[in-house]
C-alpha cells in the first residue's frame, strides 16, 4: 500500500463557448468561438457574415437611382454617410458640382445622424455593461427627436435616402430649422446629465478604464478609423485630414486622447464628438445660404460619366469609402465599398485576449460595430 | 507606516469620492421622476406624422372631377427597385389613350422607398400617412386599384399637404371604362378594406378608400367598411 | 473634458404629477389589498377559528384550535409572499418607468394594477419545458431549494415586525437572526443546482458564480448582522427590535444603543421633570469625553455597518450593481436561461421574496423595526397619544373589533404601518439603484468583497467591542 503524497491530477480543459449568433448582447448577429480557460478568454474566432446580402452586387444589378434608396440599409444607423459616400464618389467621377446649400444641408443632416448614432451606441454600451433599466432611454430619448427631424426632411426614421447624387432631397422649411436649432441649444445640458450619471460612476471606471487597451500600433496595424482610433492617440480625422464638403468652413474640435486608448477613452472619444457635432451644426444654421439644393436631375434615368472614382467620409465608426467604375451608363459597372465596422471589429480578437469573460461585452460594445456593415 | 496610513487615507478619499459620485448618479436619474414621459400613446392617440411620410402607398385621383390621374406611363412600374408595381393597361381604340385597367401594389413587398411617387409625372402615385397595414395574409398585402385609390378630399389633402402642384383640368371625360373595367376584374377577392385612412385627413377619416371610381358625392361615410364594399359596384 | 462636479438638476420641472399619483395610488391600493388578505387569513386561523372551537364540546378541539394557530404564521408567509412578489415587479416597473421617462404598464386594469397579475397567470399557463440532457431531478428541485428558504426564512421576523403580535411568538427563536441567516445562505444550492442541471455553458457558468459570489459576501453581511447583535447583546430579533424603541436616536443605525442615554438625558431635559440631564448623561457615559468618542465611534460604525449590510445583501440576492449570475450581455440570462413557465416564475417569485426579506432585516436590525422615527419627547403623536383619544371616540365601533373580535391591534397595527413604510423606502431605494448603476465584473466583485468589505466589517467589529465598554447601554 503507497501513501499518496500528491493531490490527485485535475483535469481541466478549455471550455468553447459560441457567443452569437443569438446573443442579446452581440448587436446583430456576430458570432464568436470563445476559448475559455475558466472565466478568461484564450482565444477568439469572430465569425462574420450571417448578415451578408450582396450589397455591392445588388449595386451593380441596379440603376444609380434605385441603388440610392438601398444604400441606407449598409450601416442602418447612420444611413446618411452611406448615402453620402456613394454620391460623393459619383460626383468625383462626374464632375458634378453640388450647391453650396446641399451641401450645408449635407453637414447638417450628417452631423446630426452623427449625434444619433453615438446616441444609440451610448443606450446600448450601458446595456452592455449591465445598467439595463434605467439610463440606456435617456440617450434613446433624446435619438428620437432627431429621427423625427429626419422623419420630416427625408420621409423616413432610418432609411433616409437624403443625400442624393447631385445635392439633397429635399430643402427643408423654416420652422425645421428653428426645431434643430431648439434641440441643439437642449441637447448639450443632456449630455451633462449623462455624464453626471455615467462618466465618473465608480462601477463604470472600473469596468473600464484600463480594459482593452488598444496601442496605436495595433490600431493603425489593423487599419482602425474613427472615434476608436482617435481614443487611442492618433489625430486622424477625414473632417480635418482631407476636408471634404464645407467642413473647411467649420470650426470643431477632434477630440484626441494622447496615449493607449482603453475603452473609457473610446466612451469619452464619442461623448466629446456629440458635443462637437453640436457645435457644427450651430455653425451650420448660422451659415447656410439660400439657393438651389440639386443640380442633377433625379430621375429613372440618371446616369454618371463613364470612369473610376473613390471617395471616403468619416462616419460614426470611422471611414467609410466608396469605390465606383461607371462605364456610363445607368448602372454602376463595380461596386466596392470600405467599410469602418470590418476593420474596427478585426481588431476584436487581440483585445480579448486573456480578458475575463465579463470584459467581451465591455471592450467588444465600446468599438462600436454594426454587423450589417461589417458584413454587407 | 507612513505608508499605510497614506494608503488608508487615499483608500477613504477613494471610497468616498465613488459614494460622491454614485449619489450624484442616483439623484440625477431620481430627478427624472418629475420630468413628463415622453411615450406616445399610439393606439390611442394617432401620431402626428410629417407630410412626406413615407407610408402606405396610393393614387390620388383629382380632387376637384376625381378622375384618375394615372396616365400609364409606367415610369413607377420601372423604377420600382422591387417589382412590386404591376400596371394592366390597354390602348383604348377611339382616343388612342391608354386606359388604365388595373394597378397592383404588393406591399409585402414593397420597402415604401418612395422612388416610385418621385418618378411620377402626374403626381398620381403618392405615399400616405397610413402605416396600419397588418393584415393576415401575404395575399391581402396585395392592393389592387380599388383599394390604392384616394377619395376626392384625401387628395385635396395629400396635394396642399405635400405641396404638389394641382392636376390642370383635362377635357371632360367620364370616368366609366375605367370604373367599368375594375368592376369587371373580380375585385371581390380583396377584402373588405379595413385600413385606415390616414390621419390628418379632416372629414374624411372614416371614408373607405374604396371609392373613387365614383364622384364622392355618391359616397357616404359610414361607419363600418365591411358594409361599405356592396355599395361600390 | 468638461465635468463639472455639481449634480446636475433636471431644468424642466413641468412636473409629471399625474403619473406620480399615478403610481402612489397603485402602491397604496396594491398595499391595502395584501396587508388585508394577510391579516385576514391570520386572524381567521390564528383567532377566530379558535374562538368558534373554543365553546364547541367535540374531543379534538383543543388540538385542533392548536394546530391553527402553530399554522398561522406559515400561512401568513403563505399568502404573502405570491401577492406581495406581483406587487414589488409592479412597483418595479412602474417606478423604472417614472425614473426613465416612460408610462410604464398601463394596459391591464386601472392604469396597468394588474399588469403583473396577468404576467403570473401567463407564466402559469406556459409550457414548462425541460432542456434535452439535463438532468430533470435536479432542475426541477432546483427552483424549490431556491424558493423554499424565503418562506422558512422569513418566520421569526414576523414576530419582530408586529409588534411581538401573540399569533407570531410561536416563531420567535432565542437564536432569531442567526437562523434567518442560516436560511437565507441556502438559496444559492439552489441557484448552482439550477446552473448545473440544464446542461447549457452559460447557466453553468452563471450558478457557480453566484456560488463564489454568495460565499463571498455573506461574510460581510453576517458579519455586519454580527456587529450589531453584539452591541445589542442578543440574537432575538424581538428584544432588538424592542430595545430600539423611542425614536430615531435609539435606532441601532445610529450607534446601536450609543445615543439611548442622549435620547434619555434630552427627554429628562424637555419633560422637566425626572432626573436631571447631566445626572443621566453620567450614568450612560461615565467617563467623560471618552465615552463620547467612543458614541461617535459607534455611530459612525453602525453608518458603515448598515452600508456594508445594503452592499452585501444586494449581493446575497443578486440584484444590479451585483446581478453577475444572470448577467444578460455576457450570459444570456445565466442559471436560468433553460427556465421557462412555472419553474422560471418561481425564480422570480423567489428573487423578489429575497429582496423583501432583507429589507426587512435591514429594517428590524437596523431601523428600529416598528418604531416611529421622531423620539418620543419630540412626538405628540407618539402611539398612545394618538391612540387614546381615538380609541374613545371610536370606541363603540371599534371596542368589537379589538377586544372582542381581536381583529385590530393597535400597537401591532401602529408598528406594522411603520414597518411597511420603511421596507417599501428601502425596496424603492433598490429599484433606484437598479436604474442607475452598470454591474460589477466578477473579479472586481471578489476584490470588493474581500479586500474591501470584511477587513473594514472587520475593524469596526474590533472598533466595537472596545467603543463599547466606555458606554452603558440600556441602563
Ligand atoms: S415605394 Fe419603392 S419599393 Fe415601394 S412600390 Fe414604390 S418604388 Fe417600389
Ligand atoms: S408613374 Fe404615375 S402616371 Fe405613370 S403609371 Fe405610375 S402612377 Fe401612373
Amino acid at each position: 500500500m503507497t501513501i499518496q503524497t500528491k493531490l490527485p491530477e485535475f483535469k481541466t480543459d478549455e471550455m468553447v463557448i459560441n457567443l452569437g449568433p443569438q446573443h442579446p448582447a452581440t448587436h446583430g448577429v456576430l458570432r464568436l468561438i470563445l476559448t475559455l480557460d475558466g472565466e478568461v478568454v484564450k482565444h477568439t474566432e469572430p465569425v462574420l457574415g450571417h448578415l451578408h446580402r450582396a450589397q455591392e452586387w445588388q449595386g451593380q444589378n441596379r440603376t444609380w437611382f434605385q441603388y440610392q434608396a438601398l444604400i441606407d440599409r449598409v450601416d442602418y444607423l447612420s444611413g446618411m454617410f452611406t448615402s453620402w459616400a456613394l454620391s460623393r464618389a459619383a460626383e468625383v467621377i462626374d464632375g458634378t458640382e453640388v450647391p453650396r446649400r446641399a451641401e450645408f444641408l449635407r453637414v447638417l443632416c450628417a452631423e446630426l445622424n452623427r449625434i444619433s448614432s453615438h446616441l444609440l451606441w451610448l443606450g446600448t454600451y450601458l446595456i452592455d455593461l449591465g445598467a439595463l433599466y434605467g439610463f440606456p432611454f435617456y440617450p434613446f430619448i433624446e435619438r428620437e427627436k432627431i429621427l423625427t427631424f429626419f422623419e420630416e426632411i427625408s420621409g423616413q426614421r432610418m432609411m433616409y435616402n437624403y443625400i442624393r447624387i447631385g445635392g439633397v432631397q429635399r430643402d427643408p422649411k423654416a420652422e425645421w430649422f428653428k426645431k434643430v436649432e431648439e434641440f441643439t441649444k437642449d441637447f448639450p445640458k443632456r449630455v451633462d446629465e449623462w455624464e453626471a450619471i455615467v462618466t465618473e460612476n465608480p462601477i463604470f471606471l472600473n469596468r473600464t478604464k484600463g480594459i482593452g487597451v488598444l496601442t496605436k500600433e495595433v490600431a493603425q496595424a489593423y487599419g482602425v478609423t474613427g472615434p476608436t482610433l482617435r481614443a487611442s492617440g492618433i489625430d486622424f480625422d477625414l473632417r480635418r485630414f482631407k476636408p471634404y464638403s464645407v467642413y473647411p468652413e467649420l470650426k470643431f474640435d477632434v477630440p484626441v486622447y494622447n496615449k493607449d486608448g482603453d475603452t473609457w477613452d473610446r466612451y469619452m472619444a464619442r461623448i466629446q464628438e456629440m458635443r462637437q457635432s453640436i457645435e457644427i451644426i450651430k455653425q451650420v444654421l448660422d451659415m447656410i445660404p439660400e439657393g438651389e439644393i440639386m443640380s442633377k436631375k433625379q430621375n429613372a434615368g440618371l446616369r454618371i460619366k463613364a470612369g473610376e472614382g473613390f471617395a471616403a467620409v468619416e462616419s460614426p465608426r470611422g471611414i467609410l469609402g466608396c469605390y465606383i467604375t461607371s462605364n456610363g451608363s445607368d448602372k454602376p459597372y463595380r461596386f466596392r465599398w470600405r467599410n469602418p465596422s470590418f476593420s474596427n471589429l478585426s481588431v476584436l480578437p487581440p483585445l480579448l485576449e486573456e480578458r475575463p469573460i465579463s470584459d467581451i461585452m465591455a471592450i467588444f460594445g465600446s468599438l462600436d460595430i454594426i454587423l450589417p456593415d461589417v458584413d454587407r | 507606516m507612513f505608508n499605510l496610513i497614506g494608503s488608508a487615507i487615499n483608500g477613504v478619499k477613494h471610497a468616498l469620492g465613488g459614494l460622491y459620485q454614485v449619489k450624484r448618479g442616483l439623484e440625477t436619474v431620481a430627478m427624472h421622476t418629475w420630468r413628463e414621459p415622453t411615450t406616445e400613446a399610439y393606439p390611442d392617440k394617432a401620431p402626428e406624422l410629417p407630410p412626406h411620410f413615407r407610408g402606405r402607398l396610393a393614387l390620388t385621383v383629382n380632387p376637384e372631377t376625381g378622375e384618375n390621374l394615372c396616365i400609364s406611363c409606367r415610369q413607377c412600374e420601372r423604377v420600382c427597385p422591387d417589382k412590386c408595381i404591376e400596371i394592366t393597361a390597354n390602348k383604348s381604340t377611339e382616343t388612342n389613350k391608354l386606359e388604365l385597367i388595373d394597378f397592383k401594389i404588393d406591399h409585402g413587398l414593397c420597402m415604401f422607398c418612395g422612388l416610385c411617387t418621385e418618378v411620377c409625372p402626374t403626381y398620381c402615385i403618392i405615399n400616405t400617412n397610413d402605416f396600419e397595414m397588418a393584415d393576415y395574409t401575404r395575399s391581402s398585402l396585395i392592393y389592387d386599384l380599388k383599394k390604392l385609390t384616394l377619395t376626392q378630399e384625401e387628395s385635396a389633402y395629400y396635394f396642399a399637404a405635400k405641396e404638389m402642384p394641382l392636376p390642370k383640368p383635362k377635357p371632360a371625360k367620364p370616368a366609366a371604362p375605367a370604373a367599368g373595367a375594375a368592376a369587371a376584374k373580380p375585385a371581390a377577392e380583396a377584402k373588405p378594406t379595413a385600413t385606415v385612412s390616414p390621419k390628418p385627413a379632416p372629414e374624411s377619416a372614416k371614408a373607405p378608400e374604396t371609392t373613387a371610381d365614383k364622384p364622392a358625392k355618391e359616397v357616404e361615410k359610414k361607419e363600418s367598411p365591411s358594409t361599405d364594399t356592396p355599395s361600390v359596384n | 473634458m468638461k465635468i463639472d462636479g455639481t449634480v446636475v438638476r433636471g431644468d424642466h420641472f413641468s412636473g409629471n404629477i399625474a403619473e406620480i399619483r399615478k403610481f402612489a395610488v397603485m402602491s397604496l391600493s396594491w398595499l391595502t389589498v395584501i396587508f388585508v388578505a394577510v391579516w385576514g387569513v391570520c386572524w381567521a386561523l390564528g383567532i377566530f377559528i379558535p374562538m368558534c372551537l373554543a365553546n364547541s364540546s367535540f374531543d379534538f378541539a383543543a388540538i385542533l384550535s392548536e394546530v391553527c394557530k402553530a399554522l398561522t404564521p406559515i400561512a401568513a408567509v403563505l399568502v404573502f409572499i405570491p401577492i406581495n412578489a406581483m406587487f414589488m415587479v409592479l412597483m418595479e416597473r412602474r417606478a423604472l418607468a417614472l425614473f426613465t421617462r416612460r408610462n410604464g404598464p398601463n394596459r391591464v386594469g386601472p392604469d396597468g394594477a394588474l399588469q403583473t397579475a396577468a404576467d403570473a397567470v401567463k407564466l402559469l399557463l406556459k409550457e414548462d419545458i425541460t432542456p434535452t440532457g439535463a438532468d430533470a431531478l435536479m432542475f426541477t428541485l432546483a427552483p424549490i431549494i431556491f424558493f423554499a428558504p424565503s418562506i422558512f426564512g422569513a418566520l421569526p421576523l414576523l414576530a419582530a415586525v408586529t409588534n411581538n403580535h401573540k399569533l407570531f411568538q410561536i416563531v420567535d427563536l432565542p437564536t432569531g437572526i442567526f437562523y434567518v441567516l442560516a436560511a437565507s445562505s441556502v438559496p444559492v444550492v439552489g441557484i448552482v443546482m439550477g446552473g448545473w442541471a440544464s446542461n447549457n455553458k452559460y447557466s453553468l457558468m452563471g450558478g457557480l458564480r453566484s456560488a463564489a459570489q454568495a460565499i463571498s459576501y455573506e461574510i460581510p453581511l453576517v458579519l455586519s448582522l454580527v456587529t450589531i447583535c453584539l452591541l445589542a447583546g442578543t440574537l432575538d430579533v424581538v428584544s432588538i427590535a424592542y430595545q430600539q424603541s423611542g425614536g430615531l436616536l435609539n435606532w441601532n443605525i445610529l450607534g446601536g444603543g450609543a445615543l439611548i442615554g442622549l435620547n434619555k438625558a434630552i427627554a429628562a431635559l424637555v419633560s422637566s421633570s425626572g432626573a436631571p440631564f447631566a445626572e443621566v448623561m453620567n450614568a450612560y457615559y461615565p467617563y467623560g469625553w471618552l465615552s463620547f468618542v467612543g458614541a461617535a465611534v459607534l455611530c459612525m460604525c453602525t453608518v458603515i455597518l448598515f452600508g456594508v449590510y445594503l452592499i452585501g445583501a444586494c449581493a446575497e440576492i443578486n440584484r444590479i450593481p451585483f446581478d453577475l449570475p444572470e448577467a444578460e450581455s455576457e450570459l444570456v440570462s445565466g442559471y436560468n436561461t433553460e427556465y421557462s413557465g412555472i419553474k422560471f416564475a418561481i425564480f422570480f417569485l423567489a428573487e423578489f421574496t429575497n429582496l423583501f426579506i432583507v429589507s426587512t432585516i435591514a429594517v428590524v436590525m437596523f431601523l428600529g423595526s416598528g418604531d416611529c422615527p421622531l423620539p418620543t419627547w419630540l412626538n405628540p403623536l407618539s402611539y398612545p397619544a394618538v391612540y387614546e383619544p381615538l380609541a374613545k371616540a371610536l370606541s363603540p365601533v371599534l371596542s368589537v373589533l379589538i377586544n372582542d373580535l381581536h381583529l385590530i391591534n393597535p400597537p401591532t397595527f401602529w408598528a406594522a404601518l411603520w414597518v411597511i413604510f420603511k421596507t417599501y423606502s428601502l425596496i424603492f431605494f433598490a429599484i433606484l439603484v437598479r436604474g442607475t448603476l452598470p454591474r460589477f465584473r466578477i473579479d472586481q466583485l471578489m476584490d470588493f468583497g474581500w479586500k474591501r468589505l470584511i477587513p473594514i466589517t472587520l475593524v469596526i467589529f474590533v472598533l466595537v467591542a472596545f467603543a463599547r465598554g466606555v458606554i452603558n447601554f440600556h441602563v
